[in-house]
């Protein structure tokens, strides 16, 4: 913050300052204002068929066909539902483990070479995120069949990024002293990654990958849309049969399992820390 | 120490955690490994073929998915898919987070303007963040029809979510000085959190929109897959027409503009941190 000064000259340059930073902002906000008009041009005035979508009647009746409950399918949906869960669950454990060697190639203070290995280390890490769920999901359909076990890998390979990004962070900022002890008593590389760096690194990353499972729940309910099972294979036959008081149940059905999941990693989390 | 002290302490095996919190820890540890277990065997799960599943991933990318067609990506008309994208996802950040703003605001515990709103605000964000962006396209295709205004409407419902959690996050944290000053001072709720919220969280909230920004644009490059218009649909049309080499293609495009986004991305916000 800037101290009043009495004196003119300054206060002027003050004001000068002042002056210039309005100038930029506004002309970042009519630059953000103008692409969005742009954006909108493109993407909503030219690209919709306004014909189709039969004004604001049409709208409230395709929304007014979500309405009408399927409760009929109330006894079908337990199955796909705990079969979500326990595909998110599988899914987050195994990104867990994947994610150990690269989060160990990806820390710079670890890694066994930084010239080759910690590039790759966080070429992987982004390669992970970069490709969305979906898409892991279509690879591995491809590569091992449809079922709960491609659905599986797409959700751990899609958690290796980030579980191990923080994971990476986190052993670059611990304390090297207990490393250096175990060290200086003749550990083996192991025994200092064992007792010198995962008993520090250890609370933040069962918190991340509680996080992540919570987010992987989401992201199995989805699964089922390009091959594997779940709730989302669901929610793909009640739409293809137009049924939509069905898609309707599944939503709900998606819901209460990401309630359920929120309230467990709460409580997890509060255990963590 | 003596020999008397010695034998007086009984010989004690040292052990990380005491009785009832050991207790408690391998229990939970068990209760997962069962369940872990159990949901291989519910879900029918080959453990064999799970762990050669990386080797099999890569064979397949060896035989069928190499050497990507490089060649479709740089056509004109998939070129228009990723400008397409771009926008749908600029879109759907800017109007997610327009929405996001007012709705952490009801949702933040501390400034909550009323009681009533508190749960608005909170379900809201949850319900938004629930769903997934590929159910939200599905949902708005099948309400608005084909086309990139699904996609920019189901991209918003997701900018929602994603913003409004972290938005929120930023007005708990913030400092209640200058919000008690302004309450003492008679100002209504609106002007508690024009002049006392939004000067401590501009920087963050920027930071978090171009942060969206980016988010929204991984679930951009999918949303066409589902009908929501953009790179998705090509990703789609190849797909089912088994052109392995295009989806390569694409696959990486798509690697290549999210590198792009979030290099993108991080500098901006690292600009906006800068210049605070």
């Amino acid at each position: 913050m800037a101290v009043i000064d009495a004196n003119p000259a300054a206060l002027d340059q003050q004001y000068e300052l002042r002056r210039r930073r309005y100038v930029k902002m506004g002309l970042i906000w009519l630059a953000v204002i103008a692409f969005v008009a742009w954006c909108v041009n493109g993407t909503i005035i030219e690209d919709t068929d306004w014909s189709r979508i039969g004004g604001r009647s049409g709208v409230l009746s395709s929304i007014g066909r979500y309405l009408s409950l399927d409760l009929g399918l109330l006894p079908e949906l337990l199955i796909p539902t705990l079969e979500t869960f326990m595909m998110a669950s599988v899914g987050t454990v195994l990104g867990c483990f994947l994610s150990l060697p690269v989060a160990w190639l990806g820390a710079a203070n670890v890694t066994p070479s930084k010239t080759i290995l910690y590039p790759l280390g966080r070429f992987l890490m982004v390669l992970s995120r970069s490709v969305h769920e979906i898409v892991w999901a279509l690879l591995f359909v491809s590569a091992v069949g449809l079922g709960a076990l491609p659905g599986i890998l797409a959700i751990a390979m899609r958690s290796v990024g980030f579980i191990s990004k923080i994971s990476a962070e986190a052993i670059e900022n611990i304390d090297t002293k207990p490393v250096e002890a175990i060290r200086a008593v003749g550990g083996s590389q192991f025994q200092v990654m064992y007792y010198g760096i995962l008993p520090q690194i250890y609370p933040v990353v069962l918190a991340t990958v509680i996080f992540e499972w919570d987010i992987n729940i989401r992201r199995s309910a989805v699964m089922g849309l390009v091959g594997a099972g779940g709730l989302g294979l669901l929610f793909f036959r009640q739409m293809n049969s137009f049924n939509y008081g069905g898609v309707t149940m599944v939503i709900l059905a998606i819901l209460f399992l990401i309630i359920i999941g929120e309230i467990i990693s709460h409580y997890l989390r509060k255990a963590v820390i | 120490m003596t020999d008397q002290t010695a034998n007086s302490i009984p010989a004690r095996k040292w052990s990380r955690f005491k009785y009832p919190d050991s207790l408690y820890k391998y229990g939970t540890l068990l209760i997962v490994l069962v369940f872990l277990g159990y949901s291989f065997h519910f879900l029918n799960i080959d453990i064999t073929r799970l762990f050669g599943a990386l080797g099999r991933l890569m064979g397949v990318v060896s035989d069928r998915y190499y050497p990507p067609d490089l060649e479709y990506v740089l056509d004109k008309g998939y070129l228009a898919a990723i400008l397409d994208t771009l926008q749908m996802s600029f879109l759907g950040g800017f109007a997610g987070v327009c929405i996001a703003i007012p709705l952490a605001w009801f949702s933040a515990a501390n400034v909550s303007p009323a009681r009533a709103l508190f749960p608005v605000g909170r379900l809201g964000v949850i319900f938004c963040r629930a769903i997934h962006e590929t159910i939200w396209t599905i949902l708005f295709v099948s309400i608005l029809g084909f086309g990139m205004l699904a996609g920019v409407s189901a991209l918003t419902m997701f900018c929602i979510g994603f913003a409004g959690k972290l938005f929120a996050d930023e007005i708990e944290a913030i400092e209640m000085g200058p919000v008690e000053a302004m309450r003492a001072a008679g100002a209504n709720p609106f002007q508690v959190f024009l002049f006392a919220v939004v000067p401590q969280v501009r920087v963050a909230f920027t930071g978090i929109a171009i942060y969206t920004w980016d988010v929204a644009f991984r679930a951009a490059t999918v949303v066409g897959f589902f009908g929501g218009g953009g790179m998705g649909w090509y990703l789609k049309r190849n797909v089912q027409q088994l052109e392995n080499l295009r989806v390569a293609a694409i696959i990486l495009s798509i690697i290549a503009m999210v590198l792009i986004a979030e290099f993108l991305s991080g500098y901006l916000r690292s600009a906006v941190n800068r210049a605070k």
